[in-house]
């Protein structure tokens, strides 16, 4: 009846204004290639009201306007807009095809900011935007990889080349050492629990938390850097806030989206490992060299020197491969002025070149939204992802880092032989596993290692605008997580009556995280000069994670204890329904649970469009910080300047665009461990003398805290020679003050260590970003470069020495006046050429023969001095070629393995470099002699850290080469599509170092948070990056 | 009807105000407030009744008898000339080698435990007034925790500190004594001001201890521990007074058996204070001996010195070197391996009787004493170790010669207690002696143990660096 009613008053409305409707224009808009480019608009200027915008195939049909002469306006975001005068008679028909070009200045676009949306253009913050197209044009398993030399002042250290490693991210350097000093990830407004460490380290990894995310299901993501984006984010945006919108749909009818990458993994380069021969050659040298004589005895006793003379095993080819990758992702889309809906699944297979190691992920994705009337709406954001991850040990623990480590060259893999003791007892059988070392084959084909994880984050938002510019908001999410880590280890044991059956353990993880916020938006137009945006909010947040193990029960039934695992199981949970029916994980233990609270508001003021300012304001009160500080407050304050709309200014002819601004504010960082400032007791029955005992566990800290870090920000936003080229440029200064440490205290104490905010810490940091569009026309010529100069300093840690801070492996320390992750070593000078001992320098940097650790001094640091990347694109008709430099300046690689790779000959194999040694005197060597007794390289101690183990940490990659061809229209269409699009893409093809080792770019496994604040560029043993070569397959219909 | 668009503004705005005026309400602290999870408990539900506070008393035994458990002992012996340097473990040859660095793990282990026990007593001190505790009682459990956080201290100076009479005044550098739990940044006490401290606290103790106990602190064993620690500062006098009051009170016997580390189904007479294992409930307390083993199929990683063996192999009627040491010549180098531990547990005897005659024996000779009463308490020594009188001092013995004995019975006698390098820093720091370890001086560098490194801060210095 309603459309009726709406059919009948258009029909005569229209025959009063048939005049005024007679004459059309149609035709489509496009870009300079003739992709058609849905939603863009097309107004009459001059005859308010009057306009259209295109369908998902780029046309329009403009009509209802005044005939005579009239000017069309094209726009449409990221691109040019563009004004044509058209003389059409009253009734005519006309054709008119538009192509735009692509404007690089962006600033109309709209930004995703905390808790609401911007125009760049009044935007006072600075917040780098990344659409889709950047974040996919490469194959990542986690989308943030994809980050990486995109952004000027994001560091993005992609995680080994383990598919599930997680990457570091840091903004505008690093601003904590104890608490975490990641990002915070906000989903569609849902704040992700992020947890790195939820399985530890183990297996040498630990898992990427963020890989659940399908990079295809992106629409866009935000990086929010200063104060005034960040503070509204308050005790969680100190380091920085990274937002990710996933895509929606559009307007239109159904579209359908199919794409495909498939592609191989290769690292980026092999260790060069010794084999047999090489290995007891030196082995026999060192033998000498200490005065032996005779047979040289080998490491452990673990076979006799003519055993190992006659086997060989290539250790590294045993443990790599070339993996394979296979990506499909198919969504439909659709939208209405009601409703619109993205429906997306994807399937992902990520093999890495490590044997054994395949992360697989399954995920869907429902977003939508529905208007009910101009009032209310909802909307919708729902993801569920499962992902099966195999797993091999690795780095420390095995696989490849065993084959560069302890899986010494003789050991074979299996016996060939029997082996028959003096007494007549078999010791092995053809076939049987080599034992008597590490065999990280054997390790793997035993090692039945698989993590299952199911997560759901889902949203849902009720908006109600009650009258005009007034809005509310209310949101409310849960973040569900579950995980089963399931391992099976098959008894090896030749003589056990359960060979062939194993022990399976299962360790059950879940993390629930709700969140819900409330906030009212209203904009205010006090007069046509003034303008103001106010808004309000408050929210509040509960995380808590759970694991679960079995109940063991004595015979009458009484529980007696817990556990994981089940001995004598012939399989593992995941894979034997009747272990999971038999054992229950009835037994819960609540890990952590933290909340925050929060109250928070934002007040923009704009005035003649050209004068802005902002004002931010956040409380918030978590249960992590100590009952005599609870809530923080966090403010911040901005200004902004267009000076090119300045009438002065108008007339020069370079400067379109020119902005200013600045900001400052105080941010927090929450990023604390739960419940650390509570003093903890714990009981044990029968201790001691058979009576309980009742003792402390850690020292209270009633006053631990956030971190606060005052962030002044200093840009200038410029669009030059009408947007041919645009950039910004921003300085930055970031004073952070109760840094927290988790603290190694001094053992008169009591207690081992604990979390203290005594630390100071200063990043400081000049950001530059350009985008110049080289060539336009047919053949277009692209280039976008940023380069980020970050100075980092540790201003006090309360009186602590550097070694108090303790960040799990400790290869790195903090050191006042020195950045964070400094490299604290003892100085290697040469190699003696008289003796082949190596000459260390004592503190005072005399030389010496004796290494003591008192003697060390702050020799490098893990940070770099600058992070950046330069992308080239050139299209030419339906090619694009496009590829991206990554470059890091400075910064040192500690190779920490090198240590026992290069140092003390033991049961480690080598690598080749030792074959620069010292072997007789007058010789001049890099590496001291070889030797089986580390007395001979002057320490007690058998693994020496010294600064020979240290290298320039300055690299560049050619991070992704793509190479694309597109269909037009018509090719498109005579196949019955819309769109499609091929691409081929290597990644890690190139890398220009000085760095002697794998990879210079490291992200290894971290024992906890500060580990991973403070040592990123160490590695140890830690597998090198992945190169992949690519297909990618792209089609719309 | 009609509502004007500011009126609706207003009233979302109060919407908002509300809730947040609730969440406010309604107590934000209590909605962050987050219990404890899984076994922990805080302070306040730990310590609710007069049973914690003596639960909490118990984790200090608990502490004090790992410290014995042989860890404590074998780095002084480690120090000392009556082992060879240990097989396969790097952080105990530092020790050996006179030459410990900072990252010692092995050292960090053992020089954390007696701090744990003296927070935890004086976290007892700080909140005892809180119970309802009878006067005895808390003067008791006060006597108590005072016995233990200075015993635990003592063990600590003993080895990171040079010597009582390493300087004039005793103003060179100790340790922190630790009378508190605040966790504050000061530097190392002179070891005058650690001795003042320790026996302050154990005379403190004295009177409202029990009598004698074998596990606990008591009266016993505070004067056995004063005259240690008198004997050690030189204040010979002292030490005679306080070793009296045990030796004289007779509860205390030597017995016929050489072996004083028996598990607790065998009565050790001489026993002062012991730690205790208990088999019934699994929990065994001398592990840090089993590295003297040799009845193990593992070869041990201690072995005694040559010169120990060759000391006393000269008196074959010497039961103690036939039962505890046995050379083994079947290598290439001859080996003297111990059977002094060769058990799977036992109660740690750490005061006894022996060692207060040997030192009263010594102490009176050196001060000009009764030397009849030293004489005897050799003696009697002598006598259990050879079954008989025939290795006896004649009752005409010269205090020259009764010091003698008493120092050659002392370290066979100790052997593996940790004992023989006090002596030798005692000799030289008191009586002027040149004592040497390995050919390096008694009061080089390495012959005290660096600390941790977690120690080192603006006020705290390490001890030197280098070795001997």
């Amino acid at each position: 009846m309603k459309r009726t009613l709406q059919s009948l008053f258009a029909l005569l409305f229209s025959l009063a204004a048939w005049n005024l409707e007679a004459q059309v224009v149609q035709g489509s808009i496009t870009d300079k290639s003739g992709e058609p480019l849905p939603g863009a608009s097309v107004v009459v200027l001059g005859q308010s009201g009057i306009g259209t915008s295109t369908d998902f195939d780029g046309n329009y049909t403009l009509s209802g306007f005044q005939a005579g002469k009239v000017t069309l306006e094209f726009s449409f975001i990221g691109y040019q807009t563009k004004k044509m005068e058209v003389q059409i008679a009253a009734g005519a028909k006309q054709i008119l095809n538009v192509a735009l070009d692509e404007s690089s200045s962006q600033l109309d676009e709209i930004v995703v900011v905390g808790y609401g949306v911007q125009r760049r253009r009044e935007m006072t913050g600075n917040v780098v935007k990344l659409n889709a197209k950047e974040l996919n044009d490469m194959p990542a398993p986690s989308f943030e990889t994809a980050m990486q030399g995109k952004a000027a002042g994001v560091q993005i250290v992609t995680g080994s080349g383990l598919a599930g490693s997680p990457s570091v991210v840091r903004v505008r350097g690093i601003a904590s050492i104890g608490a975490g000093g990641d990002p915070l990830y906000i989903v569609d407004g849902v704040q992700l629990n992020q947890d790195y460490f939820a399985r530890g380290n183990s297996g040498g990894m630990n898992q990427n938390p963020l890989a659940f995310l399908n990079p295809d299901d992106i629409e866009s993501v935000e990086i929010l850097k200063d104060a005034s984006a960040t503070a509204i984010y308050g005790s969680r945006g100190a380091n920085g806030v990274i937002l990710i919108t996933t895509k929606r749909g559009s307007k239109g009818g159904l579209q359908f989206n199919f794409a495909t990458t498939q592609g191989i993994s290769q690292p980026t380069r092999l260790p060069d490992m010794l084999n047999a021969d090489q290995y007891l050659q030196l082995y026999r040298e060192a033998w000498i060299n200490d005065g032996n004589t005779g047979t040289p005895v080998l490491p452990n006793n673990v076979m006799s020197w003519d055993d190992a003379q006659r086997q060989e095993t290539d250790w590294v080819d045993e443990v790599t491969r070339t993996g394979y990758k296979a990506f499909y992702d198919f969504g439909v889309s659709k939208g209405t002025d009601k409703y619109n809906f993205y429906a997306g699944i994807s399937y992902d297979q990520n093999q890495s070149y490590i044997v054994g190691d395949e992360y697989n992920r399954m995920s869907g994705r429902f977003n939508g939204d529905y208007r009910f009337n101009d009032k209310l709406s909802l909307s919708a954001s729902t993801s569920l992802t499962q992902s099966i991850y195999n797993r091999v040990d690795n780095a420390w623990a095995g696989g490849l880092g065993a084959a560069m480590s302890t899986a010494l060259p003789f050991y074979p893999i299996k016996w060939d032989r029997y082996r028959i003791t003096d007494a007549g007892d078999t010791l092995s059988r053809p076939g049987d596993w080599f034992t008597g070392g590490t065999n990280p084959v054997m390790q793997r084909e035993n090692k039945d290692w698989r993590i299952t994880d199911l997560r759901a984050v889902n949203n849902l938002k009720l908006t109600y605008s009650p009258f005009k510019n007034f809005t509310v908001l209310a949101s409310g999410s849960m973040d569900y997580f579950q995980s089963m880590e399931d391992i099976y280890e098959v008894n090896l044991n030749q003589n056990d009556a359960v060979l062939g059956r194993g022990r399976a353990q299962r360790y059950p993880l879940r993390s629930y995280n709700y969140n819900g916020f409330l906030t009212g938006n209203y904009d205010w137009k006090m007069n046509d000069n003034s303008k103001f945006s106010f808004m309000a909010g408050t929210e509040y947040q509960t995380n808590y994670t759970r694991s679960y193990q079995i109940t063991t029960r004595d015979s009458l039934g009484n529980a007696n204890g817990v556990r994981n695992d089940v001995l004598d199981a012939p399989g593992a949970f995941y894979a034997h329904s009747d272990l999971r029916d038999n054992y229950e994980f009835d037994s819960v233990n609540t890990s952590f649970i933290s909340r925050f609270l929060s109250f928070f508001g934002r007040v923009n003021y704009n005035y003649k469009g050209k004068y802005l300012a902002q004002v931010v304001l956040r409380s918030d009160g978590s249960s992590r910080f100590g009952p005599n500080n609870r809530f923080g407050y966090f403010p911040s304050a901005s200004v902004g300047w267009i000076i090119s709309d300045e009438d002065w200014m108008r007339e020069n002819r370079f400067f379109n665009y020119l902005k200013l601004k600045s900001s400052i504010g105080w941010i927090g960082n929450a990023n604390l461990t739960n419940i650390e400032f509570e003093a903890r007791y714990r009981r044990d029955a029968a201790a001691y003398d058979g009576r309980d005992i009742l003792y402390p566990l850690n020292a209270a800290n009633r006053d631990l805290r956030w971190e606060t870090t005052q962030v002044f920000d200093f840009g200038l936003e410029y669009g030059l020679f009408e947007d041919r080229i645009t950039g910004e440029i921003a300085y930055y200064r970031k004073n952070t003050s109760d840094v927290l440490l988790n603290v190694t205290l001094p053992r008169v104490t009591g207690f081992g260590s604990y979390y203290d905010n005594v630390g100071g810490l200063l990043n400081e940091g000049v950001e530059f970003q350009i985008k110049s569009r080289n060539l336009v026309g047919d053949f277009r010529w692209t280039t976008d470069f940023n380069i980020a100069y970050n100075y980092n300093e540790i201003l006090s840690l309360g009186g602590y020495s550097p070694d108090a801070v303790a960040g799990g492996t400790n290869d790195t320390r903090t050191v006042v006046g020195a950045p964070v992750g400094t490299n604290f070593l003892v100085r290697f000078s040469h190699v003696d050429p008289a003796t082949g001992r190596p000459v260390y320098l004592d503190i005072d940097g005399n030389p010496t023969f004796s290494w003591d650790p008192a003697d060390r001094v702050p020799v490098g640091s893990v940070l770099p001095d600058a992070v950046g990347g330069i992308t080239n694109t050139f299209s030419y008709k339906q090619w694009d070629l496009s590829f991206l430099l990554v470059f890091t300046i400075g910064g040192d690689i500690y190779d920490s393995s090198s240590k026992r790779q290069l140092g003390r000959m033991d049961d480690w194999n080598k690598t080749a470099h030792i074959f620069d040694r010292w072997r007789a005197p007058g010789d001049e060597a890099l590496y001291p002699l070889l030797t089986l007794d580390e007395r001979n390289h002057g320490s007690t101690t058998p693994w020496i850290n010294t600064d020979l183990w240290l290298h320039d940490g300055s690299y560049m990659r050619l991070r992704n080469l793509t190479l694309s061809y597109r269909l037009n229209r018509n090719q498109a269409k005579s196949l019955g599509l819309k769109g499609a699009q091929i691409s081929f893409i290597g990644t890690n093809l190139l890398t220009f170092t000085r760095y002697p080792g794998l990879d210079p770019e490291i992200a290894r496994d971290f024992e906890n948070a500060t580990d991973r604040n403070m040592s990123v560029n160490i590695t140890y043993l830690t597998p090198p990056q992945e190169r992949t070569y690519s297909v990618r397959l792209n089609v719309n219909f | 009807m009609l509502i004007s668009k500011p009126v609706i503004m207003k009233k979302s705005f109060s919407a908002i105000a509300l809730i947040g005026g609730l969440l406010l309400s309604t107590g934000c602290e209590k909605i962050l407030e987050t219990p404890l999870q899984g076994a922990d408990l805080s302070e306040a539900d730990a310590l609710q009744s007069k049973q914690d506070v003596l639960d909490l008393l118990q984790s200090c035994y608990d502490v004090t008898a790992n410290v014995y458990n042989g860890r404590i002992q074998y780095l002084g012996e480690l120090l000392s000339d009556n082992l060879t340097e240990p097989t396969i473990n790097e952080d105990l040859t530092e020790v050996y080698n006179h030459n410990t660095l900072f990252f010692n793990g092995t050292i960090g282990g053992i020089y954390g435990d007696p701090y744990i026990t003296a927070f935890r007593s004086n976290r007892i001190l700080e909140v005892i007034d809180d119970f309802d505790f009878s006067v005895v009682e808390k003067a008791e459990i006060s006597a108590q925790v005072k016995f233990l956080r200075a015993i635990s201290q003592w063990e600590i100076l003993k080895l990171f500190a040079q010597p009582f009479g390493f300087t004039a005044n005793n103003s060179h550098d100790g340790i922190i004594y630790r009378t508190a739990t605040i966790a504050e940044v000061v530097p190392r006490d002179p070891v005058g001001a650690n001795y003042a401290d320790i026996i302050s606290d154990l005379e403190a103790a004295l009177p409202d201890l029990q009598v004698s106990s074998d596990f606990y602190a008591s009266q016993d064993a505070a004067n056995a521990f004063l005259a240690k620690i008198y004997f050690q500062a030189g204040n010979y006098a002292k030490a005679v007074e306080h070793a009296d009051a045990v030796i004289n009170s007779g509860r205390y016997s030597l017995g016929t058996s050489v072996d004083r580390f028996e598990n607790d189904t065998v009565d050790v007479t001489e026993a002062i204070f012991s730690n205790t294992s208990r088999p019934d409930f699994g929990d065994f307390r001398s592990g840090g001996f089993g590295n003297y083993r040799s009845d193990v199929p593992n070869p041990p990683l201690f072995k005694a010195s040559m010169d120990f063996y060759n000391t006393y192999s000269a008196d074959t009627s010497d039961l103690r070197l036939k039962s505890f040491f046995e050379l083994d010549e079947s290598g290439d180098v001859p080996v003297v391996l111990i059977k002094k531990f060769n058990q799977e547990w036992f109660n740690v005897t750490i005061l006894h009787l022996t060692d207060l005659k040997l030192l009263r024996a010594e102490a009176l000779a050196e001060s000009g004493g009764d030397l009849s009463v030293a004489i005897q308490d050799v003696n009697d020594v002598r006598e259990r170790a050879y079954g008989g009188t025939q290795n006896n001092l004649s009752t005409s013995a010269a205090a020259n010669e009764i010091i003698e004995a008493a120092r050659y019975e002392r370290r066979i006698e100790m052997f593996g207690e940790g004992d023989r390098i006090q002596q030798i820093k005692r000799r030289g720091a008191i009586e002027g002696e040149a004592m040497q370890v390995r050919g390096n001086d008694w009061d080089c560098n390495g012959m005290i143990i660096q600390f941790p490194i977690s120690e080192k801060t603006d006020k705290f210095q390490l001890n030197p660096t280098g070795g001997c």
